[in-house]
């Protein structure tokens, strides 16, 4: 379980004009764990996905994935090596089908998108590994719909089924549970944990505790850019830092 | 009437016209409207040109060259330019096809100004046939993956890098495959036309080119079909019917930019504008794990 | 003489400005093309031409010009930009407002056919005027170069020192805000079209009176140059506007000079291209997004 790190990062900091949105954050993300971040509105918890996953660049430090410094790497790159992730604000490609959706992400022709003239048949194109991922989902009876006309709640799910299709070993989570139903994030939960096997790791941010209770084996949290404490869900969930960056928060 | 639509020169020009139409849509499938078909279309038809007039080379062959050269200097264009996007792209493409064709003026091997000629040998055959082997092409590459990978690209560019699609390649293949293909439809017509001028290769010509797709629709590959035939038989129509004897060229242009501009009032993506599925679930099969 | 084709060239390079500053208003506000904007060019010296068929004097004429065209402007957002603001708009406004500048060049050409129309204009503006450094300018010349740089000014102004101007600038930097902060969005897009159709009006004007007649070609040449150096300026930069149009205008006087005036017109596209994959945030730099004074 433990010993071989998924993603590290050290010292990683970002600013925007003279705002240090991230300010040197060193983390690490070892295999076979889920890494729950917390933290309030403007903590800079999207900001690390956004380096980890090269939207962004970091004005300083290094990330390294999977044994590579990746830190300069363009998002493609990035999403070669296996990380995929999720968006706070809903990012399907709306007029795509749900299972268009899903079928895009499949490495074999994301990778090497030419090969794919050769891919005549639905099979070769691996629709039954798509439908079978969709039908996990509880999205199957809606393939052909197109995404942007999904429900809230599945328009989520597809956004997580996208994910895993791109066989990641690194699945970063960005508010998964936001707008969700209590009925509905327990279904979510039932999710993750069913697609816990087929991934190195989890990084998930979420301000819905049960969810961070339910699923992280470990919990960073982070205030103002930094981590203000981290270590097992329990003890982070309940650190004097983290109460007060929260109340500070509800106070304002 | 109907004799007068299917006229040689009717054939050859409505043909011609949705291979151009065809060449802007392949390149808008990745999200970029370029003016720079008429660049591609000139250095097609002068590529070829020259292999068929001075060399003795015969059509085809002479034609893929010419297609080839184009492909060549779209991926040579397509990198620098496609750096930059939307409007500014436009701004460049535009570039493109003002710079070729002072280029073009200055090359006295091909006649400068003045233009080249002696180049035959399109039938209306050739034509039609080329029409039928590339849109079959073009309806088989729309149920591929590489389809939906351009749609992902179009739709969402940074999501679609951050699942492992290469945006720059593929854009760049999306210019370069549209170049081609007006490279293609270039040397079609200009060994229609027998004689070629710099003139005929102007920017008017690019933004024609993709106003008819406009009319027709993007998402499918039957709108710039329509868009081509509508415009290339439209003043043939109106003939037919005695409409407008006098100041017949400027009445046709002023009724297709009047009707364009209130179509896109209506119809903003188009006539056909609605987008076929790539694949479906399939028939009959029930999912694993679906209840 | 040098001289001479340079203060030429600062002449042109006016109007190529007052053509560029109509486009650079509206896509700093929009972010979007109007295509159309040269044929407002054309437009207004066949309306100055007809008014004075129909009996106005020359002086009459010139307000009657700047009211038809500024009210282009209004017919031109309304059918060419209002309706798009999806993603794609930008796509279609360009192309929608390219075939509106189409219907206004056709309609023109019906009437009017494609050769240009002269003006009854006195020949001593061109004949008589001042020299500067041994180059004769022509009375012409000079009450271009006049009207152009009050013009300027006078945009500068309002652009930088009103409150129309001010919500020009809200506008364009954050549409939403700024209707959120009681801004009539519509009602500001509709002030800078009227403004930048005038103003091409105006340019019609002084480009007919250049060479004394009418012609339907002038727009589109106009269009081209200013499209390019508004883009060298920096898209949506006023002041990048109006350096690149003197620059070019100088660099083509030089150019015809030594003989290479065939190369002026792609001399201008290249210098752009070259802009806009290298800097695109043009001459002065700086943000893009805002209109500026």
């Amino acid at each position: 379980m433990t010993g071989r790190i998924v993603a590290g990062l050290e010292g990683v900091a970002k600013a925007f004009g003279g705002l240090r949105a991230v300010d040197g954050v060193s983390l690490d993300i070892p295999a076979g764990e889920v890494v729950g971040i917390i933290g309030p509105n403007g903590a800079g918890k999207t900001v690390l996905i956004n380096l980890i996953t090269g939207f962004y660049h970091a004005s300083d430090g290094q990330i390294t994935i999977a044994d590579h410094n990746v830190t300069q790497w363009t998002l493609h790159q990035i999403g070669r090596l296996g990380v995929a992730r999720t968006f706070q604000n809903i990012r399907l490609f709306r007029r795509l089908s749900v299972l268009e959706n899903v079928m895009v992400a499949n490495p074999a022709f994301t990778a090497h998108p030419l090969r794919g003239l050769l891919a005549l048949s639905p099979r070769r194109q691996g629709r039954d590994e798509a439908m079978d991922l969709l039908a996990l989902f509880g999205l199957a009876d809606r393939a052909d719909q197109s995404a942007g006309e999904l429900a809230y709640g599945d328009a989520r799910r597809l956004e997580i089924a996208r994910a895993l299709a791109t066989r990641p070993r690194l699945l970063l989570l960005d508010e998964p549970a936001a707008g969700m139903n209590d009925r509905e994030t327990e279904a979510l939960v039932d999710d993750i944990r069913k697609v816990k096997p087929r991934l190195e790791a989890i990084a998930l941010i979420e301000h819905d505790m049960s969810l961070i209770r339910a699923l992280a084996d470990r919990v960073v949290a982070m205030n103002y850019g930094r981590i203000i404490a981290e270590g097992a869900t329990g003890t982070v969930l309940s650190h004097p830092k983290v109460v007060e960056a929260y109340l500070g928060q509800e106070e304002s | 009437m109907i004799a007068n639509l299917l006229s040689t020169e009717n054939i050859v020009f409505t043909g011609v016209n949705i291979l151009l139409a065809w060449s802007v849509y392949l390149t808008l499938m990745t999200g970029t409207l370029s003016f720079a078909m008429a660049a591609f279309m000139g250095i097609g038809a002068y590529v070829s040109g020259i292999l068929t007039a001075k060399f003795g080379w015969p059509l085809v062959p002479a034609a893929l060259v010419g297609t080839l050269a184009c492909l060549a200097g779209g991926i040579l264009v397509g990198f620098p330019a496609l750096r930059v996007r939307g409007l500014y792209l436009m701004l460049v493409t535009t570039g493109v096809t003002l710079v070729v064709k002072v280029a073009i003026e200055n090359i006295e091997y091909v006649g400068g100004v003045g233009g080249m000629g002696g180049l035959r040998g399109t039938t209306p055959e050739l034509v039609l046939a080329s029409v039928v082997v590339i849109g079959g092409a073009l309806w088989l590459l729309s149920r591929t993956p590489l389809q939906r990978i351009m749609d992902a690209a179009r739709e969402d560019e940074n999501v679609a890098a951050s699942l492992g699609i290469n945006i720059v390649f593929i854009r760049v293949a999306g210019f370069a495959a549209g170049a081609a293909l007006a490279g293609y439809a270039g040397a079609l017509y200009g060994h229609y036309i027998i004689f070629i001028a710099p003139e005929q290769f102007d920017i008017l010509y690019s933004v024609f080119i993709a106003l008819y797709v406009v009319l027709g629709g993007v998402n499918n590959l039957w709108g710039p079909v329509l868009g081509a035939v509508v415009i290339t038989m439209l003043p043939e129509v109106v003939r037919e019917f005695g409409v407008m004897s006098s100041g017949f060229r400027s009445a046709r242009q002023l009724i297709f930019a009047g009707a364009l501009v209130l179509l896109l009032l209506v119809r903003p993506a188009g006539i056909l504008a609605f987008r076929r599925l790539s694949i479906r679930a399939g028939r009959g099969r029930v999912p694993v794990g679906s209840t | 003489m040098l001289a001479e084709q340079i203060a030429n060239g600062v002449v042109v390079g006016g109007l190529y400005a007052l053509v560029a500053l109509g486009f650079t208003l509206v896509f700093g506000l929009l972010d979007k093309l109007n295509f159309a904007h040269g044929e407002v060019v054309t437009l207004a010296g066949f309306v100055a031409l007809v008014a004075v068929q129909l009996g106005a004097s020359v002086w009459l004429a010139i307000p009657i010009v700047i009211v038809v065209t500024g009210l282009s402007g209004l017919l031109i957002e309304l059918l060419s930009f209002r309706a798009f603001t999806s993603k794609e708009g930008h796509s279609v406004s360009a192309l929608s407002s390219f075939a509106l500048g189409i219907v206004i060049l056709e309609v023109v050409r019906l009437e009017y056919g494609a050769a240009p129309l002269n003006l009854a204009i006195p020949t001593t503006i061109y004949t008589s005027g001042i020299s500067i450094l041994g180059a004769p300018i022509p009375w012409v010349k000079l009450a271009t170069l006049g009207i152009s740089v009050v013009l300027m000014i006078g945009l500068h102004v309002v652009v930088g020192h009103t409150r129309l101007g001010r919500q020009i600038r809200a506008v364009g930097e954050a549409p939403t805000s700024a209707m959120l902060l009681g801004i009539h969005v519509t009602r500001v897009i509709q002030y800078v079209f009227v403004v930048a159709s005038a103003l091409a009006g105006i340019s019609g004007l002084l480009i007919a009176m250049q060479g004394g007649f009418v012609s339907s070609e002038v727009g589109f040449t106009f269009a081209l140059k200013g499209i390019a150096i508004m883009a060298i300026g920096g898209m949506g930069d006023l002041r990048g506007a109006v350096l690149a149009g003197l620059l070019i205008g100088i660099a083509e006087g030089i150019a015809i000079h030594y003989g290479l005036g065939g190369f002026s017109d792609v001399l201008v596209w290249l210098v752009m291209i070259a802009v806009l994959l290298i800097r695109p945030e043009g001459l002065l730099g700086g943000g893009r997004r805002e209109v500026r004074a």
